[in-house]
């Protein structure tokens, strides 16, 4: 049952329309999706695989079948985020070969120059944040992580998927040692990604335009100023405090 | 000088005369089983003596006086009729057993008298399972430790092996060329396992189990852990505890936790070394010789390839020299994830203090 909205307020009435600016096409949109749904998938079956001595572990592994199970779920999802890797990559080349690469997302001088700015206001020595273009050096180093570290995982992954196979190619040792970086490499990331992203989009802001596509006025002008001038041809107002006042 | 003479006070004889009493008593016993011995030698002493039982088979009755003085039993006086217990007068009863195994499994369970825990554990055992599936040949305490002639089981130790070689021959030949069999028999090592350290002693089991399976590696382990005696023929200790790290190892502790009952594949220890046959590594027959090593890999990973060996770390510390992809995995990893982690959590902090006192300063100014 709808109930009707209570009468009006007389600032209510007054319609105040926030402007939204494009940040994601859908295809990012959805990278992104697939990323969050295979990441989040291989790290819940991949920890109680990595712990397996450990009595959680055990708890969740009741069963030999059910050891067979998880390790189905974690292929299918390496499946899916191998595909979704190999889809980014042939729309990176397609593009480049198009000249229609955005290198927005490639790392640069100015990222250096902006990280030690940054430094600079976070220890109380500049009052200005740096002024930061779509992407800044925070998320791009989020980017090219995960970009190394998903390549490290599924290079890893399929190695111990198929040991026999890899070693008609690779020596013996190979095997061993990508256990051990597949199990470490993982538990970084994922700690990385817990400190490092959800801070940026959680806790500092909650910034959800990789789901929407947009984001609005004020955070793009605040957060991404150069990217605002170049999508407005408005001047956005220099951050005095580096805050979203 | 004055001369003595030595003088017994009344109450000093009493003790005196119990202790003549109590020695004479304790030296008559055997005395007393001699005569037993003797008296039923008269007659068992005779080489020809013996009867047919029913089913046609000869029980020579003839027993060797020197056989039994070694029995470890007459040495301490226990005489005939302590066994035969049915047999306390002449002329003895009539013989109620069809064969002299039947005999056999008939007077046996008088060991029970006095030893009846070892007789209790033998009702657990595998060869009282075989007895009771129907295979009256199955041993009984007689088999292994003689009758009339019953010697200490160890000694020499390499006697235990021999007393099984009995009905296990073959066994006896594969162990007997192995690294243990060949120090135990040859120079009578005290420290290699014979049969019974791994199987057990009255209560044998099946080593073809489950269980005996997933508790196979704790068998070695119990020398192969043990720095002190490893040490002793300079053999690393550390095998077991690297084994369990091992992807073999991890498996087979799970299913030694949750799953004991439930057959697994997993490599145990004596599924690459061999069993009753295990030699040195470095013997080009070892079924671990790196000659050999890739074959025995195959009997579970068949479709392995010769680089497949590479693969297995054996029971080494990672080292440069042994496995160099993972010494610099090992090295790239305790660097780069302390400064990942370390310099985001720094970074976040940072973040979070400036941003915290960029709030205070803004509610101060207005």
């Amino acid at each position: 049952m709808i109930t009707p909205p209570p009468p009006a307020t007389p600032e209510q009435k007054s319609v105040s329309t926030i402007r939204a600016l494009p940040r994601f096409t859908l295809s990012q949109r959805w990278e992104h999706t697939v990323l969050l749904i295979s990441v989040v998938t291989l790290l819940l079956t991949g920890l109680p695989q990595k712990y397996r001595a450990t009595a959680w572990s055990q708890q969740i592994l009741s069963t030999p079948e059910r050891v067979f199970t998880i390790r189905n779920i974690h292929h299918m999802a390496a499946i899916l985020l191998t595909f979704l890797v190999l889809y980014h990559l042939f729309r990176a080349i397609y593009l480049l070969s198009r000249r229609r690469l955005p290198g927005d997302m490639l790392p640069s001088l100015q990222d250096v120059w902006d990280a030690f700015q940054m430094g600079r206001y976070l220890l109380f020595l500049s009052e200005r944040k740096p002024k930061f273009a779509k992407y800044n050096f925070e998320q791009k180093f989020t980017y090219w992580f995960l970009f190394f570290s998903i390549g490290i995982m599924v290079a890893t992954g399929f190695i111990l998927w198929l040991p026999i196979t890899a070693t008609r190619v690779l020596p013996g040792g190979a095997i061993p040692a990508a256990k051990m970086a597949h199990s470490t490499e993982a538990i970084v990331t994922g700690i990385f990604i817990v400190i490092w992203h959800f801070y940026h989009v959680h806790f500092e802001r909650l910034n959800l335009s990789i789901f929407t596509g947009w984001l609005n006025d004020s955070d793009t002008r605040t957060y991404h100023p150069l990217e605002y001038e170049r999508l407005t041809g408005e001047a956005a107002e220099p951050p005095q405090t580096g805050e979203n006042l | 000088m004055r001369k003595h003479r030595a003088t017994f006070p009344p109450h000093f004889l009493i003790p005196s005369v119990l202790l003549v009493i109590l020695t004479g008593l304790i030296l008559a016993s055997p005395a007393r089983a001699e005569e037993t011995t003797h008296y039923c030698l008269s007659c068992h002493a005779n080489p020809e003596l013996s009867i047919t039982l029913p089913d046609g088979e000869i029980l020579p009755l003839y027993i060797s006086e020197k056989m039994l003085q070694m029995s470890v039993h007459v040495q301490v006086g226990i005489e005939c009729s302590a066994c035969h217990e049915d047999i306390q007068t002449y002329p003895h009863p009539e013989i109620e057993y069809d064969s002299k195994r039947s005999l056999s499994r008939a007077y046996y369970l008088t060991c029970r008298k006095c030893h009846s825990v070892n007789y209790e554990k033998t009702l657990d055992s595998m060869h009282a399972k075989a007895a009771e599936q129907g295979n009256l040949e199955a041993p009984i305490c007689t088999d292994c430790h003689g009758a009339h002639d019953v010697q200490k089981p160890n000694q020499p130790r390499s006697l235990i092996s021999t007393t099984c070689r009995q009905c296990h021959e073959e066994i006896y030949t594969e162990y007997k060329d192995s690294i243990h069999g060949g120090a135990l028999i040859q120079e009578d090592n005290p420290d290699v396992p014979v049969c019974t350290d791994c199987h057990g002693v009255h209560n044998i089991q099946d080593p073809r189990t489950e269980q005996f399976r997933v508790h196979q590696p704790d068998l070695c382990a119990h020398c192969h852990a043990n720095a002190e005696l490893m040490s002793k023929y300079n053999l690393p200790a550390n095998v077991y505890s690297l084994y369990k790290l091992s992807w073999h190892g991890v498996d087979v502790a799970v299913y030694k936790a949750r799953w004991p009952t439930i057959w697994h594949d997993t490599a145990v220890c004596s599924d690459c070394h061999g069993v009753h046959n295990i030699r040195k590594t470095t013997d080009p027959a070892s079924s671990v010789h790196s000659q050999n090593l890739l074959g025995t890999c195959q009997k579970c990973h068949p479709t392995a390839g010769p680089n497949w060996v590479g693969a297995w770390t054996g029971h080494h510390e990672v080292s440069l020299d042994r496995t160099p992809f993972v010494f610099y995995t090992r090295v790239f990893y305790s660097s780069f994830t302390p400064f990942v982690l370390w310099l985001s959590v720094l970074y976040v902090v940072l973040q979070i203090i400036r941003s915290v006192a960029q709030q205070v300063r803004r509610s101060l100014s207005k």
